[in-house]
């Protein structure tokens, strides 16, 4: 009951696709930002939203420790049961947690030969089984050969994968409106958010795919808790 | 005692086993002239090494108790803290490393890293301990320092910087090189006491200057003016590279590399030059407290022997004299005659005797100053606990310390045994607070309990060995604990009135799940349990506790709630009413969906990348849930959260499927249901004891 609850009202579901999947398998999402916008806590919400559907979500984050990005997924977590009003989430949360993995690598360690090691690792033994990827902290100075083999192997495993992208104040988009680090790759993704400080809020605005093609109302992340709105 | 801080040094020696700790320790207290014999670690002479003072370490060799010694080395005082090597003492090896500002990494020259190094390495880097390393063993046979240092820099992600070469190796080892001041030490002597120092041999001139343009291109990264320096091809005087080399030390962005021959006398001095000159003293390190009056936050003490006292009792230790204790001061000083207050009781102690200890030999001094470290005779106190000055409220370690998890039976042999077995338990009780002893009137036997099963076996056998209690031990219990999971009512009435005098009395209410241990609410109004036998009806819930009705075990997460009732003017009593409860929490138990819960550790592995995956399946197997891997280079540590039930001998099968080569560390994290295949075993398990029993 509760977990239907948490589905129902998750305003992700506001991002304007009518299936479950926002993004289906195989495809690229991105969620674009400066630093301390709120990348982080959307993509724990992207996450969440798939584990509450029972689906298994690979978290893999190139900045933060194992126990940071946990924290991030508790911290989100509370504050939408908090939002909610739900009482007795203890048990949701176990259950959460059987469906989420975190992994963990140094920005200069990441190569897709080794993810795809781990991730053969974990399905070989039956340990996790993916159903969807989120990728944090990825640096994006030249990522057209790395996206291209990730491409392949979302494609492989039939994995729908979000990235994090950082930009950066003062940078000069592309006459389509998209920020330095995509062009080129743009291709690659299915959906394109940025998150863009409106005044006191941060607009979550689709720079490819999503709500506005969808014609819905913009979103907002709100500034004290960063959830979607 | 040295005034001056800056010339303290607290340091500890870290090391595998049999890679020489033991004998550069007792080279150390030589050559400072606190020993004035040499003698060897598994005793030929039958002293054995003087900082093993432990039986059961000079025994097999390796030490396990951090034994707290001082020696003097060109004005600075050097305070040694000898750390057991071996990960299954983690409490011990905790405890020292907090009390210490810097270490000596002891590497094998020929096994080079291995992992026990490996371990003792995570352990510094997890306490952020600055390190130099000391590749020991260079007269043996096989014995490649190069190899070592790669195996620094691709193993333990160091980046280590030689600052010696040898001067032949093997057998033909003469002396080394010291790329620092660039001329060659020779060791003379029975025991290698002169020095002589003399120009680098012609053969090795070329490997000492491309070593020194290494050394000064590692040091340049932290230091401006070495790199101005370097850049205008300056002479570079030897201070200005070693304070650039001391400050990368202690930001730990470089480990400079020592070498030589303990057991040879070789190469021991120059590593002392380095504690000197390369490790911090105790000011250079910031040190926090939790402040218990405001809510633990954290306080950044001072080095100033001024300031109210703040100290750490970080080992005890049974004396001829009684209780020592080993202790740490970081702010204020503690003077013979001084009162201070042991926070975690609230107790005044006048201290007496302070000491200055050497291994199991002492010398009486008047205080010890902050950043110093002693031993204090006579205190009653445990390990880990924290002196203050009178007023303040200052703790070195959170005041929470976990329920044990774990328990196993033991039984004495014999009668002398018996009295020896409660003397240990009573002193490894105070020494260490997560490990309690009980006796269990049901079995007849005494009962420990702890934090896992190794914790456990290091207790029984240094039972056996330091006081000659021969105990036999039985299967690990884990600690289960029942619970209930829904709301229920009771509605109980005791009565028994068939002759004699009769007892009466009606408890009702409910009961429910809750989050504290246990909770009594009273609300009976009207009187229809009489004020007097409210505290009879608690006794009584509270008597269900201990062995809960499902399974035996303790019940706890309980809030029970009285609202009615009724009494008999003549047969009701306290125990009518006592008996009413029992009766009432049994009848609520029934229908409140009992579970049973098992303890969760947080289970730590760290290993080499290349078995991260066989590792995840190991523990994956026992039950265990696995948060996530973090890739750290050429290690990875994988969190898990595991039932400690499926953790019993999980250290041999972890290290046989990963060479040796990984380790891990468990702590308790939470109580959880066990799932229902395994309550369905448990529940066979006990009818089938009670079987045995009956």
């Amino acid at each position: 009951m509760l977990k239907k609850d948490l589905i129902l009202r998750n305003p992700l579901s506001l991002l304007g696709h009518d299936t479950d999947d926002i993004l289906p398998a195989g495809s690229f999402g991105a969620v674009l930002a400066r630093a301390g916008v709120g990348k982080t806590a959307l993509m724990v919400q992207i996450a969440l939203n798939a584990v509450l559907r029972d689906k298994n979500v690979l978290h893999i984050s190139l900045n933060d420790p194992v126990q940071k990005v946990s924290l991030w997924y508790e911290e989100v977590f509370r504050n939408i049961a908090k939002i909610q009003n739900l009482q007795g989430i203890n048990d949701l949360w176990e259950t959460i947690l059987t469906h989420r993995f975190i992994m963990t690598f140094q920005v200069e360690g990441f190569s897709v030969p080794k993810l795809k090691e781990r991730l053969t690792d974990l399905t070989a033994q039956g340990i996790f089984f993916p159903q969807m990827v989120i990728i944090d902290g990825l640096p994006f100075d030249n990522p057209v050969d790395l996206l291209t083999d990730i491409k392949l192997l979302s494609v492989d495993y039939r994995l729908p994968i979000w990235f994090s992208i950082r930009t950066h104040q003062r940078e000069i988009a592309a006459p389509d409106g998209l920020p330095p680090q995509v062009v080129g790759v743009s291709d690659l993704f299915d959906i394109i958010l940025q998150l863009q400080p409106e005044g006191k809020d941060v607009l979550v605005k689709a720079l490819k795919g999503g709500p506005s093609e969808a014609g819905h109302p913009a979103l907002f992340l709100d500034p004290a808790t960063l959830l979607i709105r | 005692m040295e005034k001056n801080i800056q010339k303290v040094r607290n340091i500890g020696i870290s090391a595998h086993i049999d890679s020489g700790k033991t004998t550069l320790t007792e080279r150390i207290l030589y050559y400072t002239k606190r020993i004035h014999t040499i003698h060897d670690v598994k005793g030929k002479d039958g002293v054995g090494a003087t900082m093993d003072s432990m039986e059961l370490e000079r025994e097999r060799g390796i030490t396990i108790a951090s034994a707290a010694t001082f020696c003097e080395w060109q004005n600075h005082q050097i305070n040694i803290i000898d750390t057991p090597g071996h990960v299954d003492f983690t409490i011990e090896v905790e405890r020292s490393l907090r009390v210490l500002d810097g270490a000596i990494l002891v590497l094998c020259a020929v096994g080079g890293v291995q992992s026990q190094s490996i371990t003792v390495d995570q352990q510094m880097k997890r306490y952020n301990v600055p390190c130099l390393a000391f590749i020991n063993k260079c007269d043996r046979s096989g014995a490649n320092p190069s190899r070592v240092i790669q195996q620094l820099k691709e193993k333990l992600g160091h980046n280590p910087v030689p600052l010696q070469i040898p001067i032949g190796l093997e057998a033909n080892l003469e002396g080394l090189v010291d790329i620092v001041d660039m001329k060659a030490m020779y060791f003379d002597g029975d025991n290698g006491e002169n020095i002589r120092i003399e120009e680098i041999p012609a053969s090795l001139q070329d490997e000492a200057r491309n070593a020194r343009e290494l050394l000064l291109d590692a040091a340049s990264v932290v230091s401006d003016e070495l790199t101005e320096a370097i850049l205008e091809e300056r002479d570079i005087p030897s201070e200005l590279l070693l304070s650039a080399i001391r400050k990368a030390t202690l930001e730990r962005k470089l480990t400079p590399v020592f070498m030589g021959s303990a057991y040879r006398n070789k190469g021991v001095q120059p590593l002392l030059d380095g504690v000197t000159r390369l490790l911090p003293c105790p000011s250079d390190v910031e040190n926090q407290a939790l402040d218990m009056d405001n809510n633990e936050s954290i306080v950044t003490l001072a080095t100033d022997p001024e300031k109210p006292v703040v100290a750490f009792a970080f080992k005890l230790e049974d004396g001829q004299y009684g209780q020592l204790t080993y202790i740490r001061v970081y702010q204020g000083t503690i003077a013979k005659g001084s009162t201070i207050v042991n926070v975690r009781n609230g107790r005044k102690v006048k201290v007496g005797r302070v000491a200055r200890m050497h291994a199991d030999q002492m010398e009486d001094i008047e205080a010890i100053p902050a950043g110093h470290i002693g031993a204090l005779f006579g205190i009653d106190c445990a390990s880990g606990d924290t002196f203050v000055a009178p007023g303040l409220s200052l703790t070195m370690t959170s005041m929470f310390v976990p329920a044990p998890v774990i328990s196993l039976s033991i039984v004495p042999k014999d009668n002398k045994s018996q009295i020896n077995m409660s003397k240990a338990l009573n002193r490894f009780t105070k020494e260490d607070p997560t490990f309690k002893s009980h006796y269990n009137d049901e079995t007849n036997e005494t009962i420990i309990e702890g934090m896992g099963e190794l914790h456990l076996e290091v207790y029984v056998e240094r039972m056996k060995r330091e006081y000659n209690a021969e105990v036999t031990t039985g299967m690990p219990q884990v600690a289960y604990r029942e619970t209930i999971t829904r709301k229920a009512e009771f509605n109980y009435v005791h009565k028994k009135q068939t002759g004699g005098s009769g007892q009466y009395g009606r408890v009702a209410g409910y009961m429910e799940p809750a989050e504290e241990d246990f909770v009594f609410v009273n609300e009976v109004t009207g009187g229809s349990i009489p004020t007097q036998y409210i505290a009879a009806c608690e006794k009584g819930f509270r008597l269900c506790l201990p062995k809960g009705p499902k399974l035996g075990y303790p019940v706890t997460g309980v809030r029970v709630v009285i609202n009615d009732g009724a009494s008999h003017a003549v047969d009701s009593s306290d125990m009518a009413f006592q008996a009413a409860a029992r009766g009432a929490f049994l009848e609520g138990y029934t229908k409140a969906k009992a579970v049973i819960h098992e303890p969760i550790m947080k289970v730590v592995v760290e290993t080499p990348t290349e078995f991260q995956g066989s590792a995840m399946g190991l523990l994956n197997q026992r039950r265990g849930m696995i948060v996530g891997a973090q890739d750290e280079g050429v290690m990875c540590s994988i969190e898990a959260q595991v039932p400690l039930a499926e953790m019993f001998g999980f250290s041999t099968v972890l290290r046989s499927s990963t060479q040796g080569k990984a380790q891990f560390t468990m702590e308790f994290s939470t109580y959880k249901q066990v799932p229902q295949s395994v309550s369905e075993e448990l529940i066979k398990k006990v009818s089938e004891s009670k079987k045995h029993v009956a």
